[in-house]
């Protein structure tokens, strides 16, 4: 496998009275066919990031490169095989949803026929085909969005970016989305670096995850890894009798937990979760239901965000 | 009626109007280019127009004016488009290349400004039996001038709104109209005092007016002052393309997500 997208001591500061590191000389490489995950809390370098993968913010220091090419050099040839999506663009909103196509199409030198033929069955996957003559104005939000993707899909690029593309979208459409993702990188073998902050769809989608703070690389593994590198569990009770007697003993021990009617949540490692349950059962607390959470991605990103990490 | 709602709304607007000297432009830019304009054409007509033209002098001047003032706004009205539309990104993340960008606005132009003059002068024919084409062939090299000191204006005005953004958009609107009072427009630049004389003679509009009404006085073509105007044309709209090139890389520096 090959490499597709290079990034080296990738660097932004903006400078001011009191100037500003967004982007701290950050090094990542996205092979073909891959789809990397490009995660942190808001703030921590994410959009800087694909802003400049995209040549739309140029960095203080450090390099881009596509398939071996430099983008500062070779920006135009690049950005022909390089598309992008982001929740937070829109498109001409007095124009249809053809029209926008057909200019896009252009940019990327494609001519009228082809325009069609490539947009069409994107449209129809979208299920917005018959939204095709109307302006981009009357689509709701969530349609724009799915217009975005075909816009950046139906030009046929190696490396597409995509900044939260699925941030408006219904569940089960954003489930289609990314079934969609995972398709096309299975068929064309493309490229894809995702932004989102919803875990749950990283953790399924992404091949690799690279997590930002504070403009730096955090993290840089499997989803998986990085979810089990958390030893904190969670584990939820019903209380049939004993609430008082259950707060009292994880008080006791330190536990974080908080309560929701007759439920009891705590926060704590695997291996204490046996002892905790056999101290409940000797102060003869009932409970009705147990349930115990792995820790997952999101755990990882909670984690990052409170600073425990 | 809820005096608190009605103050409510006064400082909804009130607040916007104080946010720069851009949002004043309405009280104070507006009215005094009005002034300037109207005023020095009125005190010619008033004290030196012995002509019988005068009516299409005006009217020449109104439409080869259109042809400064579309050139302007259209280049800078193009680039609010994709700020308004939230396109920006979109569009400058695909291979299309600056100079590829400003060759299609100017195409664009083009097309709409044939649309305009021919529309006005149509217009200006059927209100008032005038011709404002008795300036005769010379109208195309005129027009052609005056165009490019449109598109020079139009691409300074850009080059504030690319780096600045919204809040300088109004610039689009301005930027001809503080032309158009030393550009002699309505009335020869001898009514100018002194010192906006010169200011006039600097600026390759003023050799066009005072062309148009050498034309519609005389018929004779001032081959001078064509090549005067083509020459600070040139300069000018060099200097422009020039400006917003190194401004659209100074905002490309802090970021074009930021303009949306």
């Amino acid at each position: 496998m090959s490499i597709a997208v290079s990034v080296k001591k990738l660097k932004k500061v903006y400078k001011g009275k009191i100037p500003f590191t967004a982007v701290d000389e950050i090094s990542f490489d996205v092979q073909e066919g891959e789809i990397l995950g490009l995660l942190g809390p808001n703030g921590s370098g994410k959009t800087t990031t694909i802003q400049m993968l995209l040549g739309t913010l140029t960095p203080s220091s450090g390099s881009i490169e596509y398939f071996g090419k430099d983008l500062a050099h070779h920006r135009s040839e690049i950005l022909s095989s390089v598309s992008f999506a982001s929740t937070y663009t829109s498109l001409p909103y007095i124009l249809t949803v053809a029209e926008n196509l057909d200019f896009y199409g252009r940019l990327y030198g494609m001519k009228g026929k082809e325009i069609t033929q490539k947009a069409d069955p994107l449209l129809e996957r979208f299920g917005i085909l018959e939204k095709k003559k109307q302006p981009v104005s009357s689509l709701s939000a969530g349609q724009i969005t799915r217009l975005m993707l075909v816009k950046a899909f139906f030009t046929d690029p190696r490396v597409i970016l995509l900044d939260e593309p699925t941030a408006s979208l219904d569940p089960n459409i954003a489930m289609e989305v990314c079934d969609f993702l995972s398709d096309r990188r299975e068929k064309t073998g493309i490229s894809i670096l995702f932004t989102s902050h919803k875990m749950d769809e990283v953790a399924e989608l992404c091949d690799r995850t690279i997590f930002l703070k504070e403009g730096k690389i955090i993290a840089d593994d499997l989803p998986e890894n990085l979810a089990k590198s958390i030893s904190t569990f969670r584990l939820r009770l019903t209380i049939g009798d004993g609430m008082k007697r259950t707060v009292a003993i994880a008080e006791n021990q330190g536990l974080p937990y908080s309560i929701e009617h007759r439920s009891i949540q705590f926060s704590l490692d695997e291996k204490s979760i046996p002892p905790f349950l056999n101290a409940l059962m000797q102060a003869g607390v009932a409970y009705t239901s147990i349930q115990v959470q792995e820790p997952s991605l999101e755990d990882y990103f909670l984690k990052l965000v409170e600073k425990k990490l | 009626m809820n005096i608190r709602r009605i103050s409510g709304v006064f400082f909804r607007y009130f607040y916007v109007l104080k946010k720069g000297p851009q949002q004043l432009s309405d009280l104070f830019y507006w009215p005094l280019i009005d002034i300037l304009l109207w005023g020095l054409t009125s005190v010619w007509i008033q004290t030196y127009a012995k002509t019988s033209d005068l009516s299409l002098i005006l009217l020449t001047g109104l439409i080869f004016w259109q042809i400064t003032w579309r050139g302007s706004v259209d280049v800078s009205i193009s680039l609010l488009q994709e700020f308004w539309h939230r396109n920006l990104v979109n569009l400058f993340s695909t291979p299309l290349k600056l100079s590829e960008w400003m060759a299609g606005i100017i195409l664009l132009c083009l097309c709409k400004l044939v649309i305009t003059v021919s529309f006005g002068a149509l217009a200006v024919y059927v209100l008032y039996s005038l011709n404002v084409f008795t300036v005769g062939w010379a109208f195309l090299p005129f027009a052609a001038l005056l165009l490019m000191f449109g598109w020079s204006l139009g691409y300074i005005a850009s080059s504030a709104i690319i780096y600045w953004g919204h809040q300088v958009e109004a610039i689009a609107w301005m930027i001809g109209f503080v032309f158009a009072p030393f550009s002699a427009v309505f009335y020869p630049v001898a009514i100018l005092p002194g010192w906006a004389q010169s200011i006039a003679w600097c600026l390759p509009s003023t050799y066009i007016f005072e062309g148009m009404r050498i034309v519609l006085a005389t018929g004779t073509f001032p081959i001078d002052y064509f090549w005067i105007s083509f020459v600070l044309n040139i300069f000018l709209l060099g200097f422009a393309i020039m400006l917003f090139t190194t401004m659209f890389k100074k905002s490309r520096n802090k970021g074009l997500a930021r303009l949306q």
